[in-house]
C-alpha cells in the first residue's frame, strides 16, 4: 500500500465507551492504518479518561440527546469547540477523516474548524425530513468543505443526495473478513435451527416478525429451533409468547467474537427480520462471511448489501407469512441453500478490511493531492482576533 | 441610536461578504486540485493506453485507434477533454472486451494496472464533478453575482466521463 508515512486524524462523534456500529468502524480503521506504519490519532468524547487506547485523545464527555429518533451521546459546545481546535493545531495532520459531520458534533465542529484536505463518511440513512430544509442552510456551507465524501452504502448515498444535494464514493464498511472464514460448525447449533444476533428487546430489530412466523415453519419443519445471541432480558420475551412456542427459543446472552464466528457459521438459516432503522447491515456481512445462508428483510440497507437477493434470500419487510414461506422452501432445497451461501462466502471478501481500507486511502490520497496539510480555518481567525483569543 | 444600527447592518453585511467569498474562493481551489488529481490519472492512463498498444495485445489496427485516441486525449483542451477521454475508454473497452484471454506476464500486469487506475479514475471523477456542481450553484446565487465576488476565477467546466471501461 502506501510508500510514504501520513499523518492521519479521524473524529468520531459518539461516545467512544458506548458500542455501537460508528465506533466500531472508526477503531477497526485507526488499528489497521497504524498497522500500516501511519500515525492515526482519534478525537472522541468518551466518558472514561482511563482505558482509552493510545491512539484516542478524549473531546470531553458526552451529552445523551435524543437525534434523529434514537438516543446519540455526542458532545459540542464552546469547551468542546476549543478542544477540538487544540488537537487539529497540535496534530499537523496530512488528512482529516470526519464521521457523521453531518450531525451536532465534534465531527461538524472540527469541519468548520479546519481548512485542508478532509474526507468525510456518511453512515446514516434516514428518511427525508421537514428539518433538513431548515437546517441544510448552516450545514451545506461546512460540508462543502470536505475534499470526498464517502458513503457507506447506497441507502446512506441516497440519503446525502436527498438532504444535502451532494454526492459520495460508496465504500462499504469493513469487516475482518478471516476471523469468520474460519468459522468452525458447532453441532450444538446446528441442523434445523434459526440463528439471530442483537438487542433483540428493539422493535426494530423485528425478532416478533420471526416469532409471529414461527407456527408456519414448525408445521413443515417440527425440529425448529432458535438460537437468540444478544443483550437483553429474555423472561419478558418468553412471557409474551405462546406457552409452545417457548421450547424452541433459547437465548443464549452476549456471545465472544469466537463464539460468534462459529455460531454463525453453524446455524441452518441466519434471519435478519430488521423492521428499519439501519444503513448497512455489518452483520449480514459478517454472516455471509462465516458461510451462513441469510434470510433477511427487504429493507433498502439489506436489499443492496445482498445483491438484491443474489447473496442471500430477501423477504417482505413486516411480513410473517412470507418470511415463513421463504424459511420452509429454503429448508426443502439444501442444494439451493448451499449454493447461495457459498456464493455469499465468495461475495464477502470484498468487505474485508484489506480491500475497504485500501479504498479508504485511496480516497486518502486524493483528498491530498492539494498537498497542504490541515490547518486552523481562516475565517476563524478573523473572529477570534475580534474576541482577543490567540490563534 | 439609528447610527448604531445602521453602523451594525453594514459591519453584518461586510462580514457576510467577506464569508461568502471565502467560501467561493474554498470552493474554486477544490475545484482546481481535484481537477488536478484527475489530470494526473488519465495522463497516466493514456500512456498506459500508448503501452498496451506497442504491446502484443493489440493487432495492429487497434494499435493504431488506441495510439490515436491516447494522443487526442492527451492534446485536446479542457472543453473537448471529455470527448477525446470518452473516445479514449471506447477503443480500451473494445480491446480489452477479451481480456481474460490475455496471456503473458508483463500484458497481465499492463491490464491490472489499468483496472486499478481505472477505479481511481471514477473516484477521481466523482470528487470533481461534486466540487464542480457545488461551486456552479454557490455561483448562481444572486448575492455572489451581484458583488461579483467570484472575481476572475473561470466558470468550472462539468465534466462527464464514460466510467464504465472494462
Amino acid at each position: 500500500m502506501p510508500l510514504s508515512k501520513k499523518r492521519i486524524g479521524i473524529v468520531c462523534p459518539y461516545g467512544w465507551d458506548t458500542p455501537g456500529g460508528v465506533q466500531s468502524h472508526v477503531s477497526d480503521l485507526a488499528e489497521y492504518l497504524i498497522r500500516q506504519g501511519h500515525f492515526v490519532s482519534v478525537l472522541a468524547p468518551a466518558i472514561h479518561d482511563e482505558n482509552l487506547p493510545d491512539y484516542v485523545t478524549s473531546a470531553g464527555r458526552p451529552i445523551a440527546i435524543p437525534y434523529n429518533g434514537a438516543v446519540a451521546r455526542v458532545l459540542f459546545g464552546p469547551i468542546a469547540f476549543a478542544r477540538v481546535r487544540q488537537w487539529i493545531s497540535q496534530g499537523s495532520f496530512d488528512v482529516l477523516h470526519l464521521h457523521e459531520p453531518a450531525i451536532p458534533s465534534i465531527s461538524l465542529l472540527a469541519c468548520w474548524a479546519a481548512e485542508g484536505p478532509m474526507v468525510g463518511t456518511f453512515h446514516a440513512a434516514a428518511k427525508r425530513q421537514k428539518v433538513t430544509f431548515a437546517v441544510a442552510p448552516f450545514l451545506e456551507p461546512v460540508i462543502e468543505k470536505l475534499t470526498a465524501r464517502i458513503a457507506v452504502s447506497e441507502a446512506a448515498r441516497e440519503t446525502l443526495t436527498e438532504h444535502l444535494e451532494t454526492d459520495a464514493i460508496v465504500v462499504p464498511n469493513g469487516i475482518y473478513a478471516s476471523k469468520y472464514r474460519n468459522g468452525v460448525v458447532d453441532p450444538k447449533w446446528a441442523g434445523n435451527t434459526l440463528g439471530f444476533i442483537g438487542r433483540f428487546e428493539e422493535p426494530r430489530k423485528g425478532l416478533s416478525v420471526l416469532i409471529a412466523a414461527l407456527p408456519q415453519i414448525i408445521v413443515e419443519i417440527p425440529d425448529i429451533k432458535i438460537f437468540v445471541a444478544g443483550p437483553g432480558e429474555s423472561s419478558e420475551m418468553l412471557k409474551e409468547m405462546q406457552p409452545s412456542l417457548r421450547s424452541r427459543f433459547f437465548f443464549l446472552g452476549r456471545i465472544s467474537e469466537e463464539e460468534k464466528a462459529n455460531f454463525l457459521t453453524s446455524v441452518g438459516l441466519y434471519i435478519a427480520p430488521n423492521t428499519g432503522g439501519e444503513s448497512f447491515g455489518i452483520i449480514l456481512a459478517e454472516a455471509l462471511a462465516a458461510g451462513a445462508s441469510v434470510v433477511a428483510s427487504d429493507i433498502p440497507a439489506f436489499d443492496s448489501l445482498l445483491g438484491h437477493g443474489q447473496y442471500g434470500t430477501l423477504f417482505n419487510s413486516e411480513d410473517p407469512d412470507d418470511l415463513a414461506s421463504k424459511v420452509i422452501a429454503l429448508f426443502k432445497d439444501e442444494s439451493t441453500r448451499q449454493e447461495i451461501a457459498e456464493r455469499g462466502k465468495e461475495y464477502a471478501q470484498s468487505f474485508d478490511w484489506d480491500v475497504v481500507a485500501d479504498k479508504i486511502y485511496d480516497v486518502y490520497e486524493m483528498a491530498m493531492v492539494g498537498g497542504s496539510g490541515v490547518t486552523l480555518s481562516s475565517e476563524n481567525r478573523a473572529w477570534n482576533k475580534l474576541l482577543g483569543r490567540q490563534s | 441610536m439609528k447610527f448604531v444600527v445602521v453602523l451594525f447592518i453594514i459591519a453584518l453585511a461586510a462580514w457576510y461578504l467577506s464569508y461568502s467569498a471565502t467560501r467561493l474562493d474554498r470552493l474554486h481551489h477544490r475545484v482546481e486540485t481535484s481537477w488536478a488529481n484527475l489530470d494526473g490519472l488519465l495522463q497516466r492512463r493514456a500512456a498506459i493506453a500508448i503501452e498496451i498498444a506497442r504491446s502484443e495485445i493489440s493487432d495492429p489496427a487497434s494499435a493504431m485507434l488506441l495510439t490515436f485516441a491516447a494522443h487526442q486525449a492527451r492534446e485536446a483542451s479542457v472543453r473537448d477533454r471529455s470527448q477525446a477521454e470518452t473516445g479514449l475508454s471506447g477503443a480500451l473497452g473494445i480491446l480489452l472486451e477479451a481480456s481474460n484471454e490475455i496471456s503473458g506476464e508483463i500484458e497481465k500486469d499492463l491490464i491490472r494496472e489499468l483496472q486499478e487506475l481505472t477505479e481511481k479514475i471514477k473516484m477521481a471523477v466523482a470528487i470533481h464533478v461534486d466540487a464542480v456542481n457545488r461551486t456552479q450553484l454557490v455561483r448562481k446565487k444572486i448575492i455572489n453575482r451581484i458583488f461579483r465576488l467570484a472575481g476572475t476565477a473561470p466558470e468550472p467546466v462539468t465534466y462527464e466521463f464514460e466510467g464504465d471501461v472494462l
